[in-house]
């Protein structure tokens, strides 16, 4: 599960801007933890936003699918190759820090993972843009957010039939890693000059939508954000600046 | 920012974001994953540029699920400034300077990315990078070289071979499609 899933849960119906503050302290706050209690209490936090947000079982699934990998590398880079001194854990000897690091560096990307997955699914992008659009956002924000998603297919889809047709032509893609980067233009150039060629037309396009006005547009449906909404924001951003001060506080003693 | 700059650095997204997928079939040991926000820094200059990288980062993690490089979008901040530093000095116009303008730039973008990748992540990112690391390290290097020397030699690597291919884009690039971007005239 990657992106907006259906639901009316709180998150859900809080303003866009809430959900997405919440993961972004769940980010800033996995850096500035440096013990694996505390990072894995922001673990437990990411979680629980999940849960409020009823997507716990979706996102814990594939946080763990995503992560696996990285905690395969750590376990690996620190706990098998990492430093003196070492604990045995049946054959083999782990190093003793190595491991307490991997628990650190695992947990943070897990509770990033975990925070922005739910932020996702309970965000719908319709609403942020109505959001944005009754803040008073430029036209350009809303435009980069919502129409880049959709141009992403189209251009998969043409270096796909580039690919093919270069074939057809008797491009071959194997051989040595020279002749395979020879190779790269006649793939790439198509592709680039053929997306330049259409700038003129999209730009038309956006200017016959009134697109360049300055004009502040009116959101048609923008969601209610209540001042209990905007305390949790702010506190949320206290709360990450609590947490950097007293790390370096601590860095300090 | 002009409507032509936004749909430019649409245009870089996408490019930044779909580029990948011709590399994997090449079976290339690169990302080429700022090819759109180089060739942007060529057309129109550095605002629309770092905005093609800050988007193209934020995407890359929504569409992947790999929130945790995040941190990386700094890079792309320095690359675009990097390379409408280059375009500015002419370095896309041939070959014989844009491999040495892509061979700096990624040691710029790696001594940004090796301190972000070390002390964010204990060197695990993922990919070719983390890989490269990995053997260093089981060889005996120390983590923090490990972590310098397979950041290093990889973004020398795609940096150059992305400088080289925005040139030969720019090479490219018909008169007529040409004259609309006064940037390329300077």
């Amino acid at each position: 599960m990657i992106g907006y899933v259906e639901g009316t849960s709180p998150l859900h119906r809080a303003h866009p801007y809430t959900t997405l503050a919440a993961a972004a302290a769940l980010l800033m706050g996995a850096f500035a933890m440096t013990r694996p209690l505390e990072v894995w209490l922001l673990v437990a936090a990411a979680l629980g936003y999940a849960a409020v947000g009823g997507v716990l079982r979706a996102s814990a699934r594939t946080a763990v699918l995503l992560s696996l990998p990285i905690w395969v590398v750590l376990f690996v880079l620190h706990g098998l190759l990492g430093a003196e001194p070492r604990v045995l854990a049946g054959p083999v000897a782990l190093s003793a820090p190595g491991l307490a690091r991997a628990l650190v560096l695992g947990g943070r990307v897990t509770a990033i993972v975990v925070g922005f997955l739910t932020a996702l699914a309970a965000t719908s992008p319709h609403r942020l843009v109505e959001a944005m659009t009754a803040d008073g956002a430029p036209f350009g924000r809303a435009f980069l957010l919502a129409s880049t998603l959709t141009v992403l297919p189209r251009m998969r889809e043409r270096a796909a039939q580039i690919l093919e047709a270069q074939q057809c032509r008797g491009l071959r893609l194997g051989g040595s890693p020279f002749a395979r980067l020879r190779a790269l233009a006649p793939l790439a150039l198509p592709l680039v000059l053929g997306a330049l060629a259409e700038v003129d037309e999209q730009v038309l396009a956006l200017d016959a939508r009134g697109a360049a006005s300055g004009a502040r547009r009116t959101a048609l449906d923008p969601p209610d954000d209540s001042a209990a909404q905007r305390v949790l924001r702010w506190t949320l951003l206290a709360l990450v600046l609590a947490a950097y001060g007293w790390k370096f506080w601590r860095m300090r003693g | 920012m002009t409507l032509r700059d936004l749909v430019l650095v649409r245009l870089g997204v996408a490019l930044n974001l779909v580029i990948g997928q011709i590399v994997a079939a090449l079976l290339l040991p690169v990302y080429l994953d700022s090819v759109g926000t180089i060739l942007v820094a060529a057309l129109v200059g550095p605002r629309a540029a770092i905005m093609a990288g800050l988007v193209s980062q934020v995407l890359n993690a929504v569409i992947s699920g790999n929130f945790s490089w995040l941190p990386f979008a700094v890079v792309q901040v320095v690359i675009a400034l990097y390379a409408a530093a280059a375009a500015r000095l002419g370095l896309f116009r041939r070959l014989a300077t844009a491999v040495p303008a892509g061979i700096g730039m990624g040691f710029v973008a790696a001594s940004c990315s090796a301190p972000i990748s070390y002390f964010l992540f204990g060197g695990v990112t993922a990919g070719g990078v983390t890989a490269v690391t990995t053997v260093l390290r089981a060889l005996g290097v120390p983590l923090g070289v490990a972590v310098a020397s397979a950041s290093y030699s990889t973004d020398l690597l795609d940096k150059a071979i992305a400088c080289a291919l925005v040139c030969v884009v720019l090479r490219t690039l018909p008169r007529t499609l040409a004259a609309r971007f006064p940037a390329l005239a300077r």
